[in-house]
């Protein structure tokens, strides 16, 4: 049972029967003299070339299996371009099912990633972006670089002339996830409850944020008793924050003409802007 | 709150941050405050051309019932602009520029430049031109009075003066002295400054 010719071997080791007998014959022909260290070496070499054949139809089976997948999306994608493009339903669901099988339909090894290539998705999601950052621009001025996600939503749909429900929170979140390598600080933040999206560069503090929250419960108008009222704290600390606001970080208008308290503050992105 | 912007019964358009109850109080944050200038301005210089108001004082805030009325209160939401506000306002816009202060040498009235005197040198001289009044002696009084309403009617004359002195500069205008004070006249010159 001395197998000399490699090839037969190979031939040998492909009917699996042989293989469970071939190791006990090595042993029992014993592993002295060069004789046995050479038999030793052929069959191990044997081996490894057995295994890169194996490995090579497993790689050879997959590369298939994705070229296969890779035609049927493209045909999707060919197919449903529009669709996905236009159908702000469809493209959640798109979005979704490219979520739970692993695919980010923007990333990729080409710029922009082959998928979104196919689907000019990338396309369309960097505009929106750029939109975005259009529109924090022209209203930091008045909302101190903190936008309700709503308004963003609304101002950019208006800025595209679409009808409201076409460009969803869904696309903006996404597209601002893609605004991140430009180092902008476009971030969205949840402040209770609401979505916020901030672009400027500056860390709310832990009152600062509560305060927010509070202030967009109440149409943007916040005062000193809210606070001490709703979170129990001090008129001190209710004032600092305020102050903060207002003073340095300027997120905050002050209003000396209240009619309840006298002096309010008002978070402009609390407030709704009609223009 | 929703604001939004707002046709006053005159028919002018004002912008929505006019209906922000904080609009109306004198900002502390000082990149704040020059936004909420330059919206005053915008909103004072614009009412101004609409309803060709030249001249502005801080009394106009204290006292109700004067041409101001439509821009320096919001019934809407019960706030105006309080006098000591609108002289800082006035203040910041003749820095700017955009005023002058009339009579000089005090700071509660100011002439409103809602066009710069080179842009009235401009109207004049083609209003000279299209009225055919080239090379003729003008009074002031003519020019600022006429029988057919011009774009010049009731310009204030210390306006009229630096348009005049414009168009001096470039040789398109000459102040004369006649029987009963200065008149002027003025030269066709196609050349702009």
């Amino acid at each position: 049972m001395v197998v000399r010719n490699r090839s037969a071997l190979s031939a040998t080791l492909t009917n699996s029967p042989y293989i469970q007998s071939l190791k006990p014959p090595m042993h029992r022909l014993g592993g002295v003299g060069i004789g046995a260290f050479e038999r030793h070496e052929q069959s191990k070499r044997s081996f490894a070339e057995l295994s890169n054949a194996l490995s090579q139809a497993q790689v050879d089976h997959l590369h298939s299996q994705l070229n296969q997948f890779r035609t049927a999306l493209t045909h999707f994608a060919s197919t449903h371009r529009d669709t996905i493009k236009n159908d702000p339903a469809f493209r959640r669901a798109f979005q979704q099912m490219c979520l739970s099988i692993g695919v980010d339909p923007l990333a990729g090894p080409r710029k922009g990633g082959w998928w979104a290539e196919l689907l000019g998705l990338g396309d369309w999601q960097y505009e929106l972006g750029v939109q975005i950052v259009d529109v924090c621009i022209s209203t930091r001025e008045r909302n101190g670089g903190i936008i309700e996600l709503k308004e963003l939503v609304r101002l950019v749909s208006k800025l595209r002339g679409v009808d409201a429900g076409v460009v969803t929170e869904d696309d903006v979140v996404r597209s601002i996830k893609t605004l991140q390598p430009l180092g902008a600080g476009y971030q969205v933040v949840e402040l209770n409850g609401t979505k916020m999206v901030r672009s400027v560069v500056k860390e709310l503090d832990r009152d600062q944020a509560v305060v927010l929250g509070l202030a967009h419960e109440a149409g943007g108008r916040i005062v000193v008793d809210i606070l001490v009222v709703r979170l129990g704290w001090t008129r001190e600390r209710s004032q600092a924050a305020l102050d903060n606001m207002l003073l340095r970080d300027g997120l905050c208008w002050i209003d000396e003409q209240d009619e309840e308290s006298g002096v309010s503050y008002w978070i402009p992105s609390g407030m709704q802007w009609d223009e | 709150m929703s604001v939004a912007a707002h046709t006053t019964p005159s028919g002018y358009l004002l912008p929505s941050i006019h209906s922000a109850p904080p609009f109306f109080t004198k900002q502390i944050n000082p990149t704040t405050r020059s936004i909420a200038d330059d919206h005053w301005a915008r909103i004072i210089l614009g009412y101004a051309r609409h309803r060709r108001l030249f001249t502005l004082r801080v009394e106009d805030a204290e006292t109700s019932g004067n041409d101001w009325d439509e821009i320096f209160r919001n019934e809407r939401i019960n706030r105006r602009l309080l006098p000591d506000h609108l002289a800082s306002l006035i203040s910041s816009m003749v820095t700017n520029n955009l005023a002058v202060y009339e009579p000089p040498k005090q700071t509660r009235s100011v002439l409103l430049y809602w066009r710069r005197p080179e842009e009235w040198a401009d109207v004049l001289h083609s209003w000279v031109a299209s009225t055919g009044q080239m090379n003729t002696i003008m009074t002031f009084y003519e020019i600022t009075d006429p029988p057919v309403e011009s774009p010049l009617s009731s310009l204030p004359i210390v306006i009229l003066r630096k348009a005049i002195d414009v168009l001096s500069k470039s040789g398109r205008a000459q102040i004369i002295a006649i029987a009963d004070g200065e008149g002027v006249r003025f030269f066709p010159g196609g050349s702009k400054i």
